[in-house]
């Protein structure tokens, strides 16, 4: 019995003095990608009666997609303004004095499960001493509308995995591609899902200011995304992964497909954009030869993502 | 899955209460005695040198064929199979190496100073040990007997090689009490880089190798005894020639507890349980490899820890030994690539994503004496084999959808009837059998293989390879003479092998594509060997053979690894204190290659060497000085079997001494 228990001890010695550490997977694939998961208050306005919270993830707004959901509260009456026609503008004003929106949902419709209003907007800038934003948000009570403005700050986006990218497409169209899931990929297939916007040229010459036919964006309907995942560093030779599959749009708007990542580092997605006819917007094809030693040529229309 | 286990080793029980004859057996055995007996094996040497490492021992052997990567940590192929297909074990212990291109087989992480024999079992007479379909190789350790008349015994052994600088030193000890045995070696080998047949130098061949071993057994009773064993190994500057990358450390630690019974009546004889851990650790290093275009870190680890059960049982003419086996492996490696740019991010992943490897099989081989000239030899294996990726979603991304878990039946039987009769001996015999793929095999990840310079990518899902196998052999011995011809034919159904894979891009910078582990319908091999021997004087002594292989696939095209026809010749002559002996062997051109596995036609090589010893005594001391040297026309060759075709060594002269204490 004494010799087991030496031996026990003698295992234990040896296995626990390996000298090169496993690595923590769950902790390798955290590093490099923060995840936002629950919705904290941005910031809050008040005027006269009304105050209005704005909440994001993590409390902040970030370039690229940002899902926003508003309250507006009547401090007199003590409630909530429920199913409220609540508009939502955000404009950029850049440091010639030019102002232009975003990607954004005008319209925000009222969610009585959650008991708020929910929209997106996909911010193409961070707030800097040259580039502000301001939001407009309009609603009404009891027959009476309103509107309030309120600076707020844009914070770059740290995780890759959430970039965007603006283009002009073959048509001379704006349009905007905003990565929105996975926050945090793995080395395993991924449901990759991206909102795809475009701007409308207003049609019409500008009324009074904020007047929202002047920035008018809307979601692209029934293109198709062709994907195709390659890592750009040289050492990697343009290597690529199976079994991705293409985005397209689904119910929610949005656009869905998969993207396997064989390991972790730097990919980049290479897309081509094509309508419901199959017409190239924006986008090339990428050289698939494996080509060691030499950095892998983009599309171009891609996006950098990292994890 | 426990309760699986636990329903097999209950049957197992059951199954033996009922093979328990209930006549009492007279046969009276001491422990002391059969210990003894069980002592009487054979020395790890070669008639060629006498100081040899484990890989030059087995190479002795005819169903052995090796996959050399440089000079170090061959990879045995047995019946022309890789080891995937066999099971190799050190005293019935399951042992698995760390390394995801096979840079460390088991027989790596022993020294021949700890051995005292390897067991070799051709096709399914080796499933005693778990499923097979090559057969299994199990190395024995020493162990000495209890009460010994010479208390301490010992022996060392010193060597000089010169084309490689290689510097060897053996110790072992040992003690045996009536109580108390302890055995002990140490050993510790170092080479330089060797030189070819052209005199160049075959840069990172390198190695450093030390070896301890501790075994200590106790008598607890007359009958029964325990002991507890220990083999520790360290090897560290182990260069691949034919990788591209070189072994920094690799580190085994290699034990067991075993309590051995003797039944002095009855039929059962002795029972034998053992539990026993090993854990491996193997970092692989590409620093020393400038040329890289990327840095890369492959560290694995691979823990094991299982019991071995055996009973084995006589009774009259029917002899049986029932077997109970169960182990838990899990292997783990890793990959990580540096970007030019170091302070880029790095990039991770798994080439096995925590791959665990359960096992649990009952087996049984039996021979019964059907006459004074023949004999019956029948025995199966049931086993259970269960696997869990913990990281799946590595695999998902070839194979979506794949199973975490899978759990498999490995059935496997055999029979054969052997005749004996005036010197003349025949034996047939069958088998069949399945083997459950291995974690490469199943859940391997971008596991470059510099061979055919593939990526491969293992499959969740492979079916089990069934392996269907007749043998036979004839022979003749008297005196003076020998003659034994023998020969397999494996039909494998399911064969497992890599396949070009369209949609995958490659990972490592020198790889050309990517490689799946696919199913072909089914492979053949055959095997045939002819030994022969004839003392032409009674000093003079001729040994010679000659082997053959084939192994076609499904379509007739050949398969990878299979040696051409090799022969070996060797003349021995003693004269007094003097032992003299030369030898010749080599393959003949590697005409059946198969281009489609990364195989090249391989010519046709000879080697021709010469040994001689003087047998001496200092003091009492039993003294063996021997000199030789190998390839002595410097030939410059590869064999079939050398990774990326590199050169063997050229002109090697060796010297050795050995002391028995």
């Amino acid at each position: 019995m004494r010799l087991l228990h030496l031996y026990v001890i003698a295992v234990f010695v040896v296995v626990a003095s390996c000298t090169i550490d496993k690595t923590d997977y769950e902790a390798e694939i955290s590093t490099e990608t923060t995840e936002y998961i629950d919705f904290k208050e941005v910031t809050s306005i008040t005027s006269g009666d009304y105050t209005i919270s704005i909440e994001a993830l993590n409390g902040s707004l970030y370039k690229g997609y940002n899902e926003i959901h508003l309250k507006i509260t009547n401090t007199q009456a003590n409630g909530d303004l429920e199913n409220s026609e609540v508009t939502f503008l955000p404009i950029m004003t850049d440091v010639n004095g030019n102002k232009v929106s975003c990607p954004h949902e005008y319209n925000l419709p009222y969610d009585a499960t959650e008991e708020y209003y929910k929209g997106y907007a996909v911010f193409t800038d961070e707030s800097d001493s040259t580039v502000s934003w301001q939001l407009y948000i309009g609603f009404v009570d009891n027959d009476q509308s309103y509107m309030i403005d309120h600076t707020i700050t844009v914070e770059e986006q740290t995780n890759l995995n959430l970039n965007m990218t603006a283009f002009t497409g073959n048509d001379n169209e704006q349009y905007f591609i905003a990565l929105i899931s996975p926050q945090s990929p793995s080395v395993a297939e991924n449901d990759l899902v991206a909102g795809i916007y475009k701007y409308n040229p207003p049609t019409d010459p500008a009324g009074t200011f904020p007047d929202p036919s002047q920035f008018s964006y809307s979601i692209v309907q029934n293109h198709t995304l062709l994907l195709d995942p390659r890592m750009p560093e040289p050492s990697m030779g343009n290597h690529s992964s199976p079994n991705n599959v293409d985005l397209t749009q689904q119910s929610d708007g949005l656009y869905h497909g998969v993207v396997n990542y064989t390991m972790t580092g730097n990919w980049t997605l290479n897309f081509i954009l094509q309508d419901e006819d199959g017409q190239t917007i924006k986008g090339t094809e990428v050289s698939t030869e494996f080509t060691p030693g030499i950095e892998g040529e983009k599309s171009e229309l891609y996006i950098d993502i990292l994890f | 899955m426990k309760r699986i286990i636990l329903a097999i080793f209950l049957l197992g029980l059951f199954a033996n209460a009922q093979n328990t004859p209930i006549k009492k057996d007279t046969l009276n055995v001491a422990l002391d005695e059969v210990i003894v007996i069980a002592a009487k094996k054979k020395k790890i040497e070669t008639e060629m040198k006498m100081a040899v490492s484990v890989d030059e021992f087995l190479a002795s052997s005819d169903n052995i064929s090796f996959i050399k990567r440089g000079a170090y940590a061959w990879e045995p192929l047995l019946n022309n199979m890789s080891t995937e297909r066999s099971t190799v074990t050190i005293d019935g212990m399951h042992i698995f190496g760390a390394c995801t291109d096979k840079m460390d087989p088991v027989t790596s992480y022993v020294e021949s100073n700890n051995l005292s024999d390897i067991d070799i079992k051709s096709g399914q007479e080796g499933s005693m040990h778990g499923a097979t379909v090559a057969g299994s190789i199990n190395l024995k350790r020493k162990s000495t007997s209890f009460g010994l008349n010479k208390k301490w015994n010992g022996g060392y052994q010193t060597g000089y090689e010169f084309n490689n600088d290689q510097f060897f030193n053996l110790g072992k000890l040992s003690y045996s009490g009536d109580k108390l045995v302890v055995d002990g070696s140490v050993s510790y080998r170092r080479a330089q880089n060797y030189t070819d047949g052209n005199n160049d130098e075959v840069e990172h061949s390198q190695y450093k190798k030390f070896n301890a071993s501790l075994g200590v057994a106790y008598k607890t009773s007359p009958l029964s005894s325990v002991r507890v064993d220990a083999i520790f190994d360290k090897a560290k500057d182990v260069g691949y020639p034919a990788l591209p990358m070189d072994l920094s450390l690799s580190r085994a630690l290699i034990t067991s507890v075993a309590y051995k019974r003797f039944y002095e009546d009855g039929p059962i004889k002795v029972w034998d349980t053992k539990i026993y851990f090993n854990a491996i650790e193997h970092y692989m290093d590409d620093t020393t490899r400038p040329e890289n275009l990327v840095h890369m870190d492959m560290p694995g680890w691979s823990t094991t820890y299982g019991l071995v059960s055996k009973v084995n049982f006589k009774k009259d003419d029917y002899a049986s030994e029932v077997q109970l086996n169960a182990y838990n492996n899990l292997s783990i490696a890793e990959m990580r690539m540096y970007p030019q740019d170091r302070s880029e991010r790095t990039m991770f992943a798994y080439s096995w994503p925590w791959v665990t490897t359960s096992y649990a099989g009952l087996s049984m081989s039996n021979s019964l004496d059907v006459s004074n000239i023949s004999q019956l030899n029948f025995g199966g294996t049931l086993g259970l084999n269960y696997n869990y990726s913990k990281y799946v979603e590595f695999n998902w991304i070839f194979h979506p959808g794949a199973p975490q878990k899978k759990t498999r039946f490995l059935p496997n039987i055999y029979a054969s009837y052997q005749l004996n009769m005036s010197g003349f001996d025949f034996s047939v015999g069958g088998g069949y059998g399945h083997r459950a793929p291995s974690v490469s095999e199943g859940y391997g990840y971008y596991i470059y293989n510099s061979f055919d310079r593939y990526d491969y990518i293992g499959d969740p899902d492979l079916k089990n390879e069934v392996s269907y196998e007749v043998n036979a052999s004839a022979g003749f011995k008297n005196k003076r003479a020998s003659i034994q011809a023998k020969a397999n034919y494996f039909y494998i159904q399911d064969y497992i092998i890599g396949r070009i894979l369209s949609t995958g891009s490659p990972m490592n910078y020198q790889s050309v594509g990517v490689k799946g582990y696919t199913s072909l319908d089914h492979a053949t091999l055959f095997n045939f060997s002819l030994n022969g021997s004839y003392a032409i004087l009674q000093d003079l002594h001729w040994k010679g053979s000659l082997t053959y292989a084939r192994g076609l696939d499904e379509n007739k095209n050949n398969l990878p690894f299979i040696r051409p026809l090799s022969y070996q010749t060797s003349l021995h002559f003693s004269y007094g204190k003097f032992g003299f002996l030369t030898s010749l062997n080599g393959d003949l051109k590697q005409v059946d290659y198969s281009p489609e596995y990364g195989e090249d036609e391989t010519p046709a090589y000879t080697n021709w060497n010469v040994s001689a010893d003087y047998t001496f005594h200092i003091k009492d001391h039993k003294t063996v000085l021997q000199v030789g040297a190998e390839n002595i026309f410097n030939t410059y060759y590869s064999t079939y079997a050398d990774w990326g075709n590199i050169p063997r060594m050229g002109r090697n002269v060796f010297t050795s001494l050995k002391i028995d204490l």
